[in-house]
């Protein structure tokens, strides 16, 4: 069995992974614990949710990919998810953040995402209903691997579109201007803003960017659970702990963060009852804090 | 010191300006109902206070009680117990209702009643709460009578599992539960009543509510290659672990408690996949008042009253009522009082339906004795307000459940002594 | 007009209870910089250890002491107080946001083991039938609840008093010193991870202190009483009567839970039962947004910050 909860965990860290990159940069860069971002990896869900429906109202396109429950309208949907949802954070950032920043301290927007975040989650009950959706509701069977390990098709996808996602971030960091300009006001506000660097611009890009890889998990999360209002909620500790262990603002970080996260949530109900397992996420988070507080790849500051 | 004061005295002049003129006893006459209307019970609750106001109004339009409209008086309490005891109080203080429906979960209905409905001697009857503390509560005198529920207790579901599992030829078998007072009782004593039975449980994994994955639990419950799942849940998780324990290699011999009989269950899952499924419920028994309040509901919300809770909210609104009728004065004693003498066998027998309501009241009004015999059949509450309910089995046939077998009260009772004997 | 005395009181019980919460926050946020994302959980405890110190004894569950009153008090103030130092050893000494996560994450924490640890905690089913000092001294609902409020007040009041004498002490102003410039307060001797970690401890002792009173009262204490919104609501009175002053905690717990619940009464006066269940979502948006608003426009909330000068400033 342990195969098969080490496949489980590395699939749902994936998840957390990319929710997790956004996060990372937003306590990095924006300089506070965002705890509305959760709420966007719901939106970007249902987002997606309203792009397939259209879709398939409009007839679709063409059938699903081989074994994948799914065809192009997914893709599409991946796409008009990150699109709202950056417009829905850069509309929150611009009416309530920017403003917050200029009258309070950092500490203050921590607590307006509290309110944000509930904002957020019952406008999604108001629009869309508390009864749980689903994408689709073709039941995809899990495929046996060497070893017993089952997965589902969907999954495998997941983890590829991951690491998809991963890379082309690190050609973007890496190798564009705005990207280096992030990295440089990740490394220094202060000397950035010196050498020229548009520090406005660079917010709006690290909300741009959190937002889509929100939105990208989000959708991929609905492909293999069901949508509810409350499904980026429950994943605060998991996102919070990935972020946090990766250290803030690095990439790698949080994905490696969000799949310690997912193994270890996996892994433990070996050892102690199910029922515990969402606190295995605030234990990894006192562990890092207490033996490593910048995180596996942050640096000491 | 001053800004307090001030403040004091802000909040009595809104609350005596709102709650102008609410002591008005005669008419309307008011019926409380604390109900988890948003919140993470929102979806089943909703459901069961419109069957709450629809029995009230069935009995409105037979004449109300004592010539007085009913007012339903709903009040939300989010799933919150600080929410629902507010609620309850405000109700009894401001609205001045002698009688409360509700809660849905125990952790609610408890608070409510140790802190509002005992102390103003105001009746609590709750369609839902399954906990065995009231029962204990009871037994130790402390609900002093005011607390009674038209919802059968666990005792009698393991029972029904672990026969269903037996009767299936079922060997091993895997348990998934949820987290709660409900879950948990129920789970545990399943694998004593199926060890008596000869079956053996591979293994026993309880889950929490409202996690969007469900797949360690159900990796976990996997374990020992069991040929058989007993799931105790409700339809939205019981959903998504459904789902995901046939995707991971499950087996489809599946065993559901009462709630999973719901459309909201079946048709996200996909009734295709659920074709080994079975399971039990509380039944209506074989009488014709089951039928009745089967084709009021059909009529009122177009679909059957499948779910939890619909048809024990109904029959708390009706004896309710009815012990108000029965009462000389609307109090919560004489309610108490009502409702045993309007639930009492060797009275006539009414039903439910305007013109079944309109016949008890005719009988009171003769100073006749009642019987009601309601949407769950001739409620019969013991000393501690609990009520036992004779129980079916079902399983799906296409799209609609059918049933399959039928237990009454007796059997049911017989088989639980069985069980407990040995 | 009984009726609406009678609620009153009910009513005052309650938002107090809570208001004594909402001064422990305002002593680590208001007046230290101390971002707590779990009251819930310190609540939890304060309210658990009550019940286990004073409740009646049960079969195959710890505790039911059958301890006084006030020996149930005190056990929740320390039992909270040790929680908050064990959390705030690990994350005192980092930056705020870890604070916010860490404590988020106890308050879940600390609700699995309140759902799961049946033998400390009567696991799902609770404890009941923890008993109300006010029951013995007093016949009918109305005469005991006053003798709950009027101990409650009495609570309030003592804890308001050394909380503004602790406030105004030096070390209230070393508090605010930290916050207000940590680099500044370390380089003139003070501290800054020990203050921090008292103020921490102490605004969380009053934390569990508020349980202990709300299971006092209400009798019960279940797994689903300390739900993370509660965290939310406490937040909400302080950011709305005004962090860095006792009065507006109290007052803000006012406003808030009379918010909270008046619209819950309005709705079921105005809006059809059938339609309520989106009211519900309504009313958590109501309060989001009063919140939200309340940052924006009116960022030191109903009442200011204290001023708090030293009696020797004019001597410097």
């Amino acid at each position: 069995m342990i195969l098969q909860h080490t496949a489980d965990g590395i699939l749902s860290g994936a998840i957390i992974g990319l929710g997790a990159i956004g996060l990372s940069f937003t306590m990095k860069i924006l300089r506070f614990a965002n705890f509305s971002h959760s709420e966007l990896l719901t939106w970007g869900a249902y987002f997606g949710l309203i792009f397939i429906s259209v879709a398939t109202a409009m007839g679709g396109f063409g059938g699903t990919f081989g074994p994948l429950s799914f065809g192009w309208p997914l893709i599409l949907a991946l796409v008009f998810a990150a699109v709202a949802t950056s417009l829905l954070a850069l509309l929150l950032h611009h009416l309530i953040f920017e403003r917050l920043a200029k009258v309070t301290g950092h500490m203050t927007m921590v607590f307006a995402s509290f309110g944000v975040a509930l904002l957020l989650r019952n406008a999604v009950l108001l629009i869309f209903g508390a009864d749980p959706i689903y994408y689709s509701n073709t039941l995809q069977f899990a495929v046996k691997l060497p070893g017993n390990v089952r997965v589902l098709p969907d999954q495998v996808f997941l983890l590829g579109l991951t690491i998809v996602v991963v890379i082309a971030l690190h050609l973007f960091l890496t190798r564009s201007r705005t990207g280096i300009a992030m990295r440089a006001t990740a490394e220094s506000p202060d000397l950035a803003r010196v050498s020229g660097v548009n520090v406005n611009n660079v917010v709006r890009w690290v909300w741009v960017i959190g937002a889509s890889g929100a939105a990208v998990a989000g959708v991929l999360y609905g492909l293999t659970v069901q949508l509810r209002p409350e499904l980026g909620f429950a994943l605060i500790l998991p996102l919070f702990a990935a972020a946090i262990l990766g250290g803030a603002g690095s990439l790698y970080g949080a994905v490696l963060g969000g799949l310690i996260v997912g193994l270890s949530e996996n892994l433990s109900v070996m050892i102690i009852p199910t029922t515990y397992k969402p606190a295995v996420p605030f234990l990894l988070i006192l562990a890092i804090l207490y033996f490593r507080p910048q995180g596996l790849f942050g640096e000491k500051s | 010191m001053t800004g307090l004061i001030k403040g004091c005295a802000l909040a009595l002049a809104a609350t005596i300006c709102i709650a102008g003129g609410a002591n008005a006893q005669d008419c309307p006459v008011k019926l409380g109902a604390i109900l988890p209307v948003s919140g993470p019970m929102g979806q089943v609750g909703e459901r069961i206070s419109n069957t709450g106001a629809f029995a009230v109004k069935l009995f409105n339009e037979a004449g109300g009680v004592k010539g007085c409209p009913v007012e339903y008086v709903l009040r939300d309490t989010q799933g919150q117990s600080a929410i629902g005891v507010d609620a309850a109080k405000s109700l009894v203080d401001l609205e001045g209702v002698a009688a409360l429906i509700g809660a849905v979960s125990s952790g609610v209905s408890l608070p409510v009643l140790t802190s509002v409905a005992v102390p103003s001697k105001v009746v609590q009857v709750s369609c839902c709460s399954s906990s065995e503390s009231f029962t204990a509560l009871a037994e130790e005198g402390k609900t002093e009578g005011y607390w009674f529920r038209t919802y059968a207790t666990n005792r009698s579901q393991s029972a029904m599992g672990a026969k269903l599992a037996i009767d299936s030829g079922f060997k091993k078998t895997a348990v998934i539960y949820v987290n709660t007072d409900f879950g948990v009782g129920l789970a545990k004593r399943f694998e004593d009543d199926i060890a008596k039975l000869g079956g053996t449980i591979t293994s026993s994994v309880a889950y929490n509510e409202s996690q969007q994955s469900y797949r360690a639990e159900v990796t976990k419950a996997l374990e020992g290659e069991p040929d058989s799942l007993f799931l105790v849940a409700f339809p939205v998780d019981g959903a998504t672990i459904t789902r995901e324990w046939l995707a991971l290699g499950g087996t489809d011999n599946l065993i559901v408690n009462n709630s999973l009989r719901s459309d909201d269950y079946i048709q996200a899952v996909g009734a295709q996949y659920l074709t080994n499924l079975v399971g039990y419920d509380s039944a209506q028994p074989r009488v014709a008042s089951v039928d009745t309040f089967n084709e009021l509901f059909e009529a009122e919300f177009d679909g059957p009253p499948d779910g939890p809770g619909l048809h024990s909210v109904f029959d708390a609104v009706n004896v309710v009522l009815l012990a108000m009728e029965q009462s000389d004065e609307i109090t919560g004693d004489n309610i108490r009082e009502g409702i045993r003498a309007v639930t009492a066998d060797g009275g006539t027998e009414v039903y439910p339906g305007v013109e079944g309501i309109q016949r008890a009241k005719e009988l009171i009004a003769a100073g006749e004795a009642i019987r009601y015999v309601g949407a769950t059949g001739a409620l019969q509450f013991d000393a501690n307000g609990d009520v036992q309910a004779p129980k079916m089995t079902w399983k799906l046939d296409g799209e609609t459940n059918v049933e399959t077998g039928y237990m009454s009260t007796e059997e049911v009772a017989e088989l639980i002594k069985m069980l407990d004997a040995n | 007009m009984i009726g609406v005395l009678s609620y009153l009181i009910f009513f005052l019980i309650l938002a107090l209870t809570f208001g004594i919460a909402v001064m422990g926050l305002n002593l680590q946020w208001g007046f230290t910089g101390l971002f707590n994302a779990g009251v819930a959980g310190f609540l939890a405890v304060g309210g658990y250890t009550h019940a286990i110190l004073t409740g009646p004894a049960r079969d195959a569950v710890f505790g039911g002491f059958e301890l006084p009153f006030i020996v149930g008090l005190l056990g929740a103030m320390v039992a909270a107080g040790v929680v908050a130092i064990i959390v705030g050893l690990v994350t005192l000494r980092l930056r705020d946001e870890y604070l916010a996560v860490a404590t988020f994450g106890i308050a879940v924490s600390i609700q699995l083991v309140a759902v799961n640890w049946e033998y400390m905690t009567g696991g799902t089913l609770g404890l009941i039938g923890i008993p109300n000092p006010s029951k013995v001294l007093a016949d009918g609902p109305l005469r005991q609840n006053a003798i709950y409020l009027a101990l409650v007040v009495g609570v309030t009041l003592l804890a308001y008093i050394g909380l503004q004498r602790i406030v105004q002490s030096p070390w209230g102003r070393v508090l605010k010193a930290i916050r207000e410039d940590e680099v500044a307060a370390s380089s003139l001797g003070k501290n800054p991870t020990r203050v921090r970690l008292e103020a921490f401890t102490l605004g969380c002792s009053l934390m569990g202190l508020s349980g202990a009173l709300y299971v006092g009262f209400i009798g019960f204490v279940g797994a689903t009483d300390f739900l993370p919104i509660i965290t939310f609501q406490i937040w909400t009175m302080l950011i709305v009567g005004g962090s860095g002053n006792m009065k507006g905690a109290i007052l803000g717990a006012m406003i808030v839970w009379g918010v909270w619940t008046g619209s819950g009464f309005a709705i079921s006066k105005v809006v059809a039962p059938e339609w309520q269940a989106q009211s519900g979502a309504l009313q958590a948006v109501l309060i989001g947004l009063i919140l939200v608003l309340t940052l924006l426009m009116r960022p030191k909330g109903m009442i200011g910050e204290d001023v708090t000068v030293s009696r020797h400033a004019t001597d410097l």
